[in-house]
């Protein structure tokens, strides 16, 4: 099974090498305008030169940071008010209609709004990550609390077990597995959130980067940006993955 | 008495599920309550655990509800906690310190046949083996009276038959009274003292019991070729069909009744 697992991945590997490959001999032939479609070899030096440079860390702590908070405050936004409005029938009526008509519109365009409200630094970028991150939590938890195994809340009650007994050992371990199941979703969500609103307005960040490179028409830094992005979400989505596997382990040993 | 039924009714909404049952059980009894599917056994149980108020009658209990255990035909653990965090569950609810309550467990599962299997969750073992851990949570509570409803419902035949072996040891090594609610005809004259046929719903209510008076312990296996296991099963069994049909003939009368 390991062994298969580890096939693919080299199979995979192996496949991407030569998409790459062919890309930058098509390149190296002039058959490709580089001014598009700059080779990978390109793309590896403009990413390099960040690096070398030194300018691009100052821009993934921008992107970092937003996301990361927003994404923080958002789990645990969600989650909370996800569980007062699953225990509390009013607060349920007021927050439902609102949370739903968020999920169906898409909340990037809240962007300039809060642009106008809290300037072109990191809140306004948080902000952004917050509120996408928020809806998706809210609603895992709320529809999780009202699904819950009524079995489970039965045991626990008739081995005596009080309110609290069961908020310990059926609700917030419900919660858990309900919030760790949208987490990979989140982590997306709060990067869409920082970078989108580097791109709107901001004066640092991976986002800025990009706004810039599109305004100079450099597709090396565009397809350097997008790649950078790309393995960072990818190595978060590593680490949630980890931390679910902890977290979930009676699910996944 | 150990549980004393009068004139219990049951309702959901305004349409009574159980209208005037009676039932006694004395202590050290074991008491199987059949009847139809959807006739309001389970509705029984859960007036007695006070999980649902019963809308007129008494129900006396000879005991406090702390000394009532109870068995449902889902085995509902929790599973985030390990087989012995599930059997610690109910004594850490009752006051004990967490070691105390975790030997606890661990001495509860080996009786149970699980001794190896204290760090499993629930997803890392079988059915009959997540039933064991079940009973074991509840023995561990050392209760008096044990409520069940079909406890062994969704196992296969070979290991329910084990089970309901060791179920019976149990029973009389802890002097357990018992109300078993089952449709199993068989095992309930197999197992019981004395079976409660309850009609058929709505307004379901005894429809007649039958004495099984063989000498406990029973051979599971034995008991079923005796004379009064044969006669008792048969009478239930043309008690019970007759109850099945009744809807069928019933909702005949009402649609004749509704076409004009």
């Amino acid at each position: 099974m390991k062994r298969e697992t580890l096939w693919l991945q080299l199979r995979r590997a192996g496949a991407l090498a030569l998409v790459l490959l062919l890309w930058e001999g098509i390149s190296a032939l002039g058959w490709i305008d580089p001014f598009y479609a700059p080779p990978p070899s390109a793309i590896g030096g403009a990413i390099a030169e960040l690096f070398v440079e030194g300018d691009i860390y100052e821009h993934l702590e921008a992107t970092f940071g937003a996301a990361l908070l927003g994404l923080f405050l958002g789990l645990i936004g969600g989650a909370l008010l996800g569980f007062i409005a699953a225990l509390l029938r009013p607060v349920a009526e007021l927050l439902e209609p609102v949370m739903a008509m968020l999920n169906a519109i898409p909340r990037v365009i809240l962007a300039p709004l809060f642009i106008i409200w809290l300037g072109i630094g990191i809140a306004s970028k948080v902000a952004l990550s917050f509120i996408l991150v928020v809806v998706l939590t809210f609603f895992a938890v709320y529809n999780g609390i009202r699904d819950v195994d009524t079995r489970l809340v039965e045991r626990v009650k008739t081995l005596g077990g009080g309110p609290l007994v069961l908020l310990r050992e059926v609700y917030v371990p419900s919660v858990v597995a309900w919030v760790m199941g949208s987490l990979k979703v989140a982590v997306g969500f709060a990067f869409t959130g920082a970078v989108v609103g580097e791109f709107v307005a901001s004066s640092r960040g991976l986002g800025y980067l990009l706004a810039f490179a599109q305004s100079t028409y450099n597709a090396a830094l565009t397809f350097a940006l997008i790649v950078l992005v790309l393995v960072f979400v990818m190595i978060l989505f590593g680490l949630a993955g980890v931390l679910e596997r902890y977290l979930l382990r009676w699910k996944y040993r | 008495m150990m549980l004393d039924i009068r004139g219990l009714q049951m309702s959901y909404g305004t349409e009574p599920v159980l209208e005037n049952v009676d039932l006694e059980v004395k202590p050290g009894e074991f008491v199987s309550l059949i009847g139809p599917s959807g006739c309001g056994k389970s509705t029984l149980l859960r007036a007695l655990m006070g999980l649902q108020k019963p809308s007129a009658g008494d129900v006396y209990l000879g005991l406090t509800r702390r000394e009532i255990g109870l068995l449902f035909q889902d085995d509902a653990l929790l599973p985030w906690r390990t087989a012995r965090d599930n059997v610690a569950l109910g004594l850490r609810i009752r006051g004990t310190a967490k070691a105390e309550a975790r030997r606890t467990a661990m001495q509860w599962l080996d009786s149970v046949g699980l001794g190896q299997f204290g760090d499993r969750y629930p997803r890392e073992l079988s059915g009959g083996q997540r039933k064991r851990v079940a009973i074991a949570q509840v023995l561990a509570l050392r209760p008096k009276l044990l409520l069940m409803d079909e406890p062994f419902a969704s196992l296969d035949a070979i290991v329910r038959h084990y089970l309901t072996e060791d179920l019976l040891d149990w029973v009389e090594k802890e002097h357990l009274t018992v109300l078993m609610v089952t449709h199993d005809l068989e095992e309930a004259v197999a197992v019981s003292d004395r079976v409660v046929l309850l009609g058929n719903g709505p307004r379901a209510h005894v429809k007649g019991r039958w004495e099984i008076d063989l000498p406990r312990p029973r051979d599971l296996l034995r008991v079923k070729e005796e004379r009064q296991f044969a006669v008792t099963a048969r009478a239930l069994w043309d008690a019970l069909s007759e109850e099945v049909r009744a809807p069928a003939a019933r909702q005949r009368t009402e649609t004749e009744a509704a076409t004009p």
